[in-house]
């Protein structure tokens, strides 16, 4: 539909369901004649012209069925034949400014199995892990298990032992399961505060509390674990060290851990990993390799659902805009307001 | 329109977008209960081929965890494919929709935003309902972080080519919050270093006391610390570049010498107005000269109202209630007597200087007075010649009134002062900063020598020694009550239960079972050491309900888990968390063989006790 066609269509409609199409789009809106708000809605048909439209197919739709229902057709005569174009003259190029949702809901689906190829951060962190520790930041989901078990392995490999801390006993169980899968269940142990299994194994999981009180026993001179063979010490989930109350047990556990374990920390995106890798670096053996990206595996698109079941995407872009919050996309933001409008007490404004 | 978008809309809409699988977080428990409950008669259900699929894969999981056979949230997942998965579930349950959701047999999970930060959970879509979530009885606004989190677990590697992040709004919501968390970069993380007993034991069981300052400045704290003192360095500098064109003028610390200057020509100069003259006698009659005091005057007696100073008067002034109702004011200096007669007066702030009922008291005894009355006697301090203030005395001594630099000291001193104090401020600061760690610990150690747990010389005594293995929360507590015999001769139940409510930190309310006689009298000796050592660690809640629960558990073996969620409205999920810190901290307990074999031994048999149903089956 252009825009002539747009107006066309605009003006065989009665005021009020123009008038009801124009809340939340054109400001004060009660206040203009027919051919005011044609003018103004085609205005902003530049911003949003799917939006709009679709809203219009959907009056139109409902005001027939009304009609219908009623049983009383009721035929208007085009009031107003509008011949002026409209002032700013909408360039049609001026929709594609913010995407739509079929584009939005594109590519959705399976992806074919690819063999697996390491990213090349879980490359750089591998190899960097060869000669010192290495804190890793990157997003959820985009493969940090890769690397603890492939440096697990390598490490393994040299006849040393490895430790991998989790901060819930949870999450040490599923790891525990996934790692007697992987190297076998001889290999693995784990030991939390109920569960002590295969302790002697060169591959032990535990919660890091765990840890912690071994690493206090061996400085004490009470020791019952292997540490001078110790050859890697996994912690995942560093971001814990921010915990308000178990974050002092991540700190205890780095520093006390033996200096010639490499450490690898791993982390889910944090505004800070540089601090982490600095510090690690003023009170370790070797200066610690920094690896962090943002990017995630799977692109993420954001979307607003409205409460009567409309979907539009939220941003203008198709993914997420990082780094401009505003640029919402305008159908969610007409949608959103309009929320607002019948959700809060009048008279109230929002914190 | 709804507040909220129907989650049987919320599913529809998402299946027909294809969407699916999808986690919708929700703000709260209940609100995921509820969730659920609105698909009781949705007629989305899934076809045969998938409800089969699910009830197969429920089978496979219910052979290893029993507990979940009963769920009564069964049979919607099985029919439509949605499930709830919150901290009130049991371990067990959240076990089989995890892995339910990894073999994508699911369409939606209604879920609490803890799931954000818990195990490995992906789905293609998430959908966020709130900007703001529950912390300890407060709505916070989501940290970008959390929101990153929550959104993160969109997009299933290797499953999916996109993840989707939905909003839709409900209540309250800040769409800002959201969309600031979605663009931004998560905040920067800090230190949460806290030095505890436990700590303190255990470093000073393995190092000597010299090294710890060394060991403290590895934390990640102490890195912070420097930091921020690093800045304000920088500052210190910058401060210091400023402060050079207020060098050393014709004395070195020009600053100093103008602010005493100053400040003496102002004292010199107040004084002279204030310098009241007052004889010595009269002086000494100020302080009986109250309200209520009966006084002669020239003519007649009178009563005391007020006392005051008056600007315009040398003198200090009196109010005085004269025969006839008059009141008049006049210098002390017109006293003629003080009597030793004083009467009630109630004082008050306007005229005339007491209540209406006093002032007619007061007329009335001025009526009745004796002519003669006793006379106060008061003792004259000899006259102490007020000695000439000693600055103002000095005055020509400084050497500032014929300086030649007096007119830059004068027009320079302020800012030259203001950027002085700032250079002293940061420089406190920055040494509270390198040292507060070290006295943090410092002041632990004076307390864990206080109570015995380490000698003068910082080495660990006895009691030091097995002290140092109770590493958890409440340690000095724990201990304390090892040391005042508490637990001696007390059952596993006892024991447990007592830990148990030392462990429990949360406030939910509820209904409990009863507590027993014994439980209840111990754990009134414990809240009251609890209270005597608060002033060096926080008391913990000690909640005898649940205790009460614990206790319960441990001590009738016949009791079922159905039978003990029957007992309270607590959460199954939270009895189990209860029950599994419990545990942890009867293993601390534990670990006390060698010193105390009794309470070791009672600590396992209750071990022993709580480990049976849901809390043997899982591992």
């Amino acid at each position: 539909m252009n825009t002539d066609e747009l107006e066309q269509l605009l003006a065989q409609q009665p005021v009020a369901l123009l008038h009801r199409l124009a809340r939340g789009r054109v400001h004060r809106h009660f206040r203009a004649g027919k051919r005011r708000l044609i003018e103004l809605l085609l205005q902003h048909s530049i911003h949003n012209r799917a939006g709009l439209e679709s809203d219009l197919q959907t009056l139109i739709g409902e005001r027939h069925s009304r009609s219908e229902a009623g049983s009383s057709p009721v035929h208007r005569s085009p009031t107003i034949a509008h011949k002026k174009a409209s002032p700013r003259g909408a360039d049609p190029d001026s929709t594609e400014t913010a995407v739509s949702l079929s584009a939005w809901l594109e590519g959705l689906g399976v992806p074919s199995p690819q063999p697996f190829v390491p990213d090349p951060w879980q490359s750089e962190a591998l190899s960097a892990l060869n000669e010192t520790d290495v804190v890793i930041s990157v997003p959820t989901g985009s493969g940090k298990t890769y690397v603890a078990v492939e440096a697990a392995h390598r490490a393994m490999e040299d006849n040393r032992s490895v430790i991998y801390t989790s901060p819930l006993k949870a999450l040490s169980n599923t790891k525990y399961t996934e790692f007697c899968r992987i190297f076998g269940p001889e290999k693995v142990g784990i030991l939390t505060g109920d569960r002590q299994e295969n302790g002697q194994a060169p591959l032990l999981i535990m919660t890091t509390e765990i840890l912690r009180n071994l690493l206090y026993d061996a400085a004490s001179g009470e020791i019952d674990i292997r540490l001078d063979t110790l050859g890697l010490v996994i912690l995942d989930e560093s971001q814990y060290l921010a915990d308000p109350e178990r974050g002092v047990v991540w700190e205890e556990t780095i520093i006390f851990c033996p200096s010639q374990a490499r450490l690898l920390l791993l982390s889910a995106s944090i505004g800070n990993p540089q601090d982490i890798a600095d510090w690690l670096t003023s009170i370790r053996s070797t200066a610690c390799r920094l690896v962090r990206h943002s990017k995630r595996t799977v692109p993420l698109r954001a979307g607003y659902l409205h409460p009567n079941g409309k979907l539009t995407p939220l941003f203008r872009t198709l993914g997420i805009p990082y780094g401009h919050p505003n640029q919402l996309h305008p159908e969610a933001k007409r949608l959103f307001l309009e929320y607002e409008e019948e959700t809060l007490p009048a008279g109230r404004p929002r914190r | 329109m709804p507040p909220s978008i129907h989650p049987v809309d919320l599913v529809t809409a998402l299946r027909h977008k294809h969407l699916t699988p999808a986690i919708v977080f929700l703000t709260s428990r209940r609100a995921c209960d509820e969730a659920m409950e609105t698909f009781d008669h949705a007629d989305l259900v899934l076809p045969p081929a998938r409800q089969e699929a699910i009830a197969v894969a429920l089978e496979r999981i219910t052979v290893q965890h029993p507990s979940i056979a009963e769920h009564p949230l069964i049979p919607i997942v099985k029919r439509i494919g949605v499930a709830a998965h919150h901290a009130g579930h049991l371990p067990s349950w959240k076990i089989a929709i995890e892995e339910l959701m990894r073999q994508g047999h699911l369409d939606a999970v209604f879920a609490t935003t803890t799931l954000a930060a818990g195990v490995d959970f992906p789905a293609r879509t998430v959908v966020i309902t709130q900007s703001s979530i529950r912390k300890s009885r407060d709505f916070t606004d989501l940290t970008i972080g959390e929101i990153q989190q929550i959104a993160g677990r969109a997009g299933r590697r290797g499953k999916d080519h996109v993840g989707f992040a939905i909003v839709t709004p409900s209540p309250y919501i800040d769409l800002t919050v959201l969309t600031k968390g979605l663009t931004g970069q998560p905040e920067g993380i800090d230190s949460q270093f806290t030095i505890s007993y436990p700590m303190v034991l255990n470093l000073l069981k393995a190092h000597p006391h010299e090294q710890i300052q060394g060991i403290l400045a590895k934390s990640f704290a102490q890195f912070q610390l420097n930091q921020r003192a690093e800045l304000l360095e920088q500052k210190l500098d910058a401060l210091h570049v400023q402060m050079e064109p207020f060098g050393p003028r014709v004395c070195t610390d020009w600053i100093t010498q103008w602010h005493t200057f100053d400040h003496a020509r102002r004292h010199r100069h107040t004084r002279h107005h204030t310098h009241r003259s007052e004889s010595p006698e009269i002086v000494a009659r100020l302080p009986f000269l109250t309200p209520g005091r009966v006084v002669g005057l020239s003519r007649g007696h009178g009563i005391v109202l007020r006392q005051y100073r008056s600007k315009g008067q040398k003198n200090s002034m009196l109010t005085v209630l004269r025969p006839d109702n008059a009141v008049t004011e006049c210098p002390v200096t017109s006293v003629k007597e003080v009597y030793d007669r004083t009467y009630d007066c109630a004082e008050t702030s306007t005229y005339p200087w007491c209540s209406t009922e006093a002032f007619d008291r007061l007329s009335h005894q001025l009526e009745d007075l004796p002519p003669r009355l006793p006379v106060l006697p008061i003792l004259v301090s000899p006259g102490t010649e007020s000695l000439p203030d000693a600055i103002v005395q000095s005055l020509g001594d400084f050497p500032c009134p014929t300086c030649p630099s007096r007119p830059a000291c004068q027009k320079d001193f302020i800012t030259a002062s203001r950027l002085r104090q700032e250079q002293q401020r940061h420089t406190k600061s920055i040494q509270a900063l390198r040292t507060s760690l070290w006295h943090r610990f410092q002041e632990r150690v004076d307390v864990l020598q206080k109570f015995g747990y380490l000698t003068t010389a910082t080495q660990l005594t006895a009691d030091g020694e097995w002290a140092r293995l109770i590493r958890i929360d409440h340690s000095l507590l724990i201990t304390e009550l090892i040391r005042a015999e508490a637990f001696a001769g007390a059952d596993p139940s006892l024991l447990a239960g007592i830990l148990a409510s030392l462990a429990h930190d949360d406030d939910r309310p509820g209904a409990f079972p009863r507590i027993s006689p014994g439980l209840s009298s111990l754990l009134g000796q414990v809240r009251k050491l609890a209270e005597s050592l608060s002033p060096y660690e926080d008391p913990p809640l000690l909640r005898a309900d649940v205790a009460a629960l614990v206790e319960r558990w441990i001590a009738d073996p016949s009791l079922t888990w159905i039978g003990l969620c029957r007992l309270t409205t607590m959460a199954e999920g939270d009895i189990y968390r209860l029950l599994a810190r419990t545990l942890e901290f009867l293993s601390q307990v534990q670990a006390l063989k060698s010193t105390h074999p009794g309470l070791a031994e009672s600590a396992s048999q209750a071990i022993t006790l709580i480990r049976r149903g849901v809390l043997e089956e899982l591992p």
